[in-house]
Parts: structure tokens; C-alpha cells; sequence
């Protein structure tokens, strides 16, 4: 990495704590819950980048594993009254547990066929939502959701939820990079460019698969755990398919294998999402624009494109 | 016994409907192995069309002329401006048609609004009595269409020179170019042919299922199921793939709760993905490069 490039990083890195510092003391309510947003979308993301990006497997279910990880804990502390903090863990869990079942399934297929299941998977799931009235309340969902807390204070508004949503997000940044450093990312990259250049320097492939899958829908399952604890309420419609389309913008405007990139994603996602609201059913326009244009002109993601141009620029001019 | 006859008609025009939806994805999968995620679409987007032609005072015949002809361009337009400037393997392709299809869906509520709408049937309502059971004659329409589709393509890929260059490409783009094919043109028919096919397929079951900015996608992913059942990227196999996944989700409504109905295809996806991934009747063969 050049000296450029060190230096951008940090210049980055100062702005964003800078921002984290000065959205909640504005004092809007408003900022405060996008920026929370922001990072319950952030985890989800970099999960999915961790799965897509490094590791090369298509997934457009992945707003299952974040449903999955609201219901569940949103149950487990509605019906067996466990503490919240100990709904998500369990939460995370279960869902981690479902990941590491479906992939033994999934992981037979590869391209299309895979992306075609997990598609299907994350239907299915939905449709799950809705019909198991019983369990899940059906479209009505679940209301009442207690709040997580610590001890003397529930944290039960915008301002007292942010530090949380954004420590947990910032943990994930931090897990996920520590990953793809580790000889386990490198072999998560292996496995993209060659499954079977991966295989012959000895990787369990399969196996390598299932654990990504597993890590990604924990990142996934704890984000939707906060998501319910912070709404209070959880209904099917916020994890349907146009959630995992969603996040695929997020990681694709991120540039597929990037955890920084992810987060950026999710944000700029969620910004521009905001202003879209207004045109009501059409936004998924604006994704499905977003996503040809990303893939088309900013294959490597918007952020990493830009700074190509802006170098190829500065040697313009210097030359 | 008549119960099962009738549920028999019911799910063969259901198929028929998956069927005809499913050969769009042949001719684009089998030339660039792209998965046409935006398939539904351009069905969903050919009903409306042809809805709004008629509706502006168009003849029938002529709302279907203009609605195929508009999203055959469609396709050629996906083709050039998303698919050709980005050079898309498998991956980024599937990605990229997931776009298109969110673009054709959000530019169908922009158009036409969230309602959904019908066409009328093309010759009448009255049912026909047949082997005890009846069925429209829409529904026999939409299985003529089926025959009619499948037959043509076979025509079109077996006997024709064009539709032999195109499986040229199919089974091997280098070969194809060394002997003077156009493989960049082939993409562009394929494009031009799946949305030709997806309209025809949208227009055709109008008049059963309504049209509305949100019915691709579903239509698309059980389309998608029957070819896997089928075979993906062989024409036939996608009919009769949707002929096996109307009967039995006609039977399981019929004989058990409509809930589970849509579990169905999904099963039997992932257990054809598992099993028989190259499906009943197989994919074309290609040569790996």
C-alpha cells in the first residue's frame, strides 16, 4: 500500500469516527436512527461481502437470515422471557446452526444453481413468516418486543441505542477484517478464484464454504436480533426478497470484497434510500439502476473506481 | 374421479404457463450461460403492455404484435446497454439481470400504476366440456401456445441455419468464431428472443392470471423450477418440466392446503438441484473451455 493510499485510509477512518461522534450530538432524533440503520444494515452486508466478495458464493436469500434472527429472538424473549441480550446470543446461535444445515445442502451447487436456491431459500423462509401465524403472528407480526437494557437503564431510544448498534457494528468491521487477514481469508480467496486450485493446495472446500455461510448469517442474525430489541416490532414484510436484493447493492456499490466497502455500501444504500421513500412502490427502481450501473462502470465498487480516476488524473496532469 | 380430471386440466394449463415462461431462459442461457433473472419481468411487462395497447383502442391482434415487438427491443436494449459493457460472466450477469428486472418492475409501477389488470380472453368464456371436467378455451390458448412455441424453437434450432449458428455458440463460442459466427450478434438474438418468448408468454396467460408490476418474480422463479425439472436450456424440457410442477401443485391444492403449494416447486428444486441437476431431459451438451 502506498503512502497515498495509508494516508486517505486515515483521513477516512478520522471522518467517520468524526461523524459517529457528531450525528447523535445534533441532537435529531431523525440522524440518530438513520445512522443506527446504517449500521444494522452495515452487519448484514459484511457478512455478505465475506461470503460473496472473499469467498466467491452467491447468495440472494441472505434477508432470511436477518429475519430469522429478528423472529428468534424477538420469541425468545416474548415467550420464554429471556433476557434480551442472552435472546440474541441464542438467536445468533440458532441461525448459525440453520446456516451450517442448509449448507450442507446448498454447497452441492455452484452459479446459477446456487443462487437460484438461496433465492428459493429465502422465499421460502418469508412465506414461513406469514403462514406460521401461530409462531410468528403472520403479517401482523410480533409487537411488544422488550427493549434491550443495562443495568439501571433500558435502552429504549434513539440516543441510548446508537453507542450499542454502533459498537456491535464497528466489532463486526473489526471480526471480519481480522478473517480475511488470517490464513482463512486467503484461503476464502482461494477458493473464488479457483475451487480447484484451492482444493489441491489442500483446502476442505466444502467445509471452508459452511463455516463462511455460518459466519455470515451470524453477522446477519445479531443485526436482525438488535433490529427487533430496537424496533420492538417485527413483521415479514422488512426480509423479503427485496431486502436481499438490497444488500447485494450494498456489496456490490462496495465493491464485492471489501468490509470497509460493505459498510460504505450500506450506508450509501440506506442515505439514498431515504429520499426514495417518498416515490413509494418504484424505489426499486432506483436499486436495480443502482446495481446495473455499479456492476457495469464500478465493477470494483464505487469508492475504489473513483480514487482509480482521480489517480489516473493527478498522473494526467503530472505528465 | 371427475376431481381428478379437472385437477389434471387445472394443472397442465398451470404448467403450460410455467412452461411457456421457461423457454425464454433457453436461447440466453444456453449462448452466454447467464440466468435471465429479469425473465418474469419481461413476461409481466409484455401483459401490461399489450393490456395498455388495447386499452388505448388497439385491436387484440395488434396490442400483442406491438407488446412482443416493444420487449423483443427491450431485450436488445438489456442486451447492449447492461449485459455487452460489462462483459458479464455467470456471476455478474445473474446480478446484473436481478437489476434489470428491479428497474422493469419499478418502471411498470411508474407506467401502470400497482393494480393489476387483465386482458380479455381471446375467444370467449364459455367453458368447454371435456372428459367430464371442463376448461376454458383461454386455457387451451395458453397450451396451444406452449405446442406451438416448443414445436418452433425445435424448428428453429434444428433446421434452420441461423438457429444452428446459435447452438454453435452454445455448445462452443471459440469453435463458433473460428468458423465465422458472430457471437456478439448470437447474444443479441438471444436477448431479443428471450424477450420476444417472455412477452408471448406474459400476453398469452393475461387473461387467466392477472397482470401486475410484481407478478415476474414469481412467475419467473416457478418458470426457472421447471426448467430445472426439464433440463435448463433445452426448450422441451422446460414444458415438460412446468407440466410436472403444474400437475403437482394442482394436485396438492386439491388434495391437501393451497399453503403448501408454493413449498412445491421449491422442493422439488432443490431436490432436482441435488439429484438431477441436468434434469429430466438434460442440458445441451457443451464442450467445458
Amino acid at each position: 500500500m502506498s503512502s497515498t493510499a495509508r494516508t486517505t485510509e486515515r483521513a477516512a477512518l478520522a471522518a467517520l469516527a468524526a461523524a459517529l461522534v457528531a450525528v447523535p450530538l445534533t441532537g435529531s432524533a431523525y440522524l440518530t436512527n438513520l445512522s443506527i440503520v446504517v449500521a444494522l444494515h452495515a452487519l448484514p452486508a459484511i457478512g455478505l461481502s465475506l461470503l460473496m466478495g472473499y469467498t466467491g458464493q452467491i447468495s440472494i436469500g441472505h434477508a432470511a437470515f436477518y429475519g430469522l434472527g429478528a423472529y428468534a429472538s424477538a420469541l425468545f424473549a416474548l415467550r420464554l422471557g429471556v433476557d434480551p441480550w442472552l435472546a440474541i446470543a441464542a438467536a445468533a446461535a440458532l441461525v448459525g446452526a440453520i446456516a451450517w444445515a442448509l449448507g450442507w445442502v446448498i454447497f452441492r451447487l455452484r452459479g446459477h444453481h446456487l443462487a437460484v436456491a438461496t433465492l428459493a431459500l429465502g422465499i421460502i423462509v418469508y412465506v414461513g413468516f406469514v403462514e406460521m401465524r401461530g409462531l410468528t403472528g403472520g403479517p401482523n407480526g410480533l409487537s411488544g418486543i422488550p427493549p434491550l437494557s443495562v443495568p439501571g437503564l433500558a435502552l429504549d431510544s434513539d440516543f441510548r441505542f446508537y453507542p450499542v448498534a454502533w459498537a456491535v457494528c464497528l466489532t463486526g468491521v473489526l471480526l471480519a477484517t481480522r478473517l480475511i487477514d488470517a490464513p482463512l481469508g486467503l484461503a476464502m480467496r482461494a477458493i473464488r478464484e479457483s475451487e480447484r486450485g484451492a482444493e489441491a493446495l489442500g483446502t476442505d472446500v466444502v467445509a471452508l464454504k459452511r463455516r463462511i455461510l455460518v459466519v455470515s448469517a451470524v453477522f446477519a442474525a445479531v443485526a436482525g436480533g438488535l433490529y427487533a430489541h430496537y424496533i420492538g416490532f417485527v413483521s415479514p414484510q422488512p426480509f423479503g426478497v427485496g431486502f436481499s436484493i438490497r444488500l447485494i447493492v450494498m456489496v456490490a456499490v462496495g465493491g464485492f470484497a471489501s468490509v470497509w466497502g460493505a459498510l460504505f455500501g450500506a450506508a450509501f444504500v440506506t442515505l439514498i434510500g431515504e429520499p426514495l421513500q417518498k416515490l413509494g412502490h418504484f424505489d426499486v427502481i432506483a436499486y436495480g439502476l443502482l446495481l446495473v450501473v455499479v456492476m457495469v462502470f464500478f465493477p470494483q465498487g464505487i469508492l475504489r473506481e473513483l480514487g482509480r480516476w482521480r489517480r489516473a488524473r493527478v498522473r494526467a496532469t503530472a505528465a | 374421479m371427475t376431481e381428478v380430471v379437472q385437477y389434471v386440466f387445472a394443472g397442465l394449463v398451470v404448467g403450460a404457463i410455467y412452461g411457456v415462461v421457461g423457454m425464454g431462459y433457453t436461447g440466453v442461457y444456453n449462448v452466454t450461460r447467464i440466468v435471465n433473472f429479469a425473465q418474469g419481468d419481461f413476461a409481466m411487462i409484455g401483459a401490461l403492455g399489450a393490456i395498455a395497447a388495447y386499452e388505448a383502442g388497439a385491436p387484440l391482434s395488434a396490442a400483442v404484435a406491438i407488446a412482443v415487438v416493444a420487449v423483443a427491443l427491450l431485450g436488445l436494449l438489456v442486451e447492449r446497454l447492461a449485459i455487452r459493457p460489462a462483459r458479464a460472466e455467470e456471476g455478474r450477469g445473474i446480478i446484473i439481470t436481478l437489476g434489470v428486472g428491479a428497474c422493469l418492475q419499478g418502471l411498470a409501477v411508474m407506467v401502470w400504476g400497482t393494480d393489476a389488470r387483465a386482458l380479455p380472453a381471446f375467444s370467449g368464456e364459455r367453458p368447454i366440456a371435456l372428459a367430464g371436467a371442463t376448461i376454458t378455451p383461454q386455457a387451451l390458448w395458453v397450451l396451444g401456445t406452449t405446442l406451438a412455441l416448443m414445436l418452433g424453437l425445435q424448428v428453429f434450432f434444428r433446421a434452420t441455419y441461423l438457429g444452428k449458428a446459435f447452438r454453435a455458440c452454445a455448445v462452443n463460442p471459440y469453435a463458433a468464431r473460428l468458423v465465422g459466427i458472430g457471437v456478439p450478434s448470437m447474444h443479441v438474438i438471444a436477448f431479443v428472443l428471450s424477450g420476444a418468448l417472455g412477452a408471448v408468454a406474459g400476453i398469452v396467460v393475461a387473461p387467466i392470471v392477472l397482470a401486475q408490476y410484481d407478478t415476474g418474480i414469481p412467475l419467473g422463479i416457478k418458470a426457472f423450477v421447471a426448467c430445472i425439472i426439464g433440463g435448463l436450456g433445452n426448450a422441451t424440457g422446460a414444458v415438460v418440466g412446468g407440466l410436472v410442477l403444474g400437475v403437482l401443485e394442482a394436485m396438492a391444492t386439491g388434495f391437501g392446503s393451497s399453503g403448501y403449494k408454493n413449498a412445491i416447486a421449491f422442493v422439488l428444486l432443490l431436490v432436482f438441484l441435488l439429484f438431477r441437476p441436468r434434469g429430466i431431459l438434460g442440458e445441451l451438451d457443451r464442450a467445458d473451455h
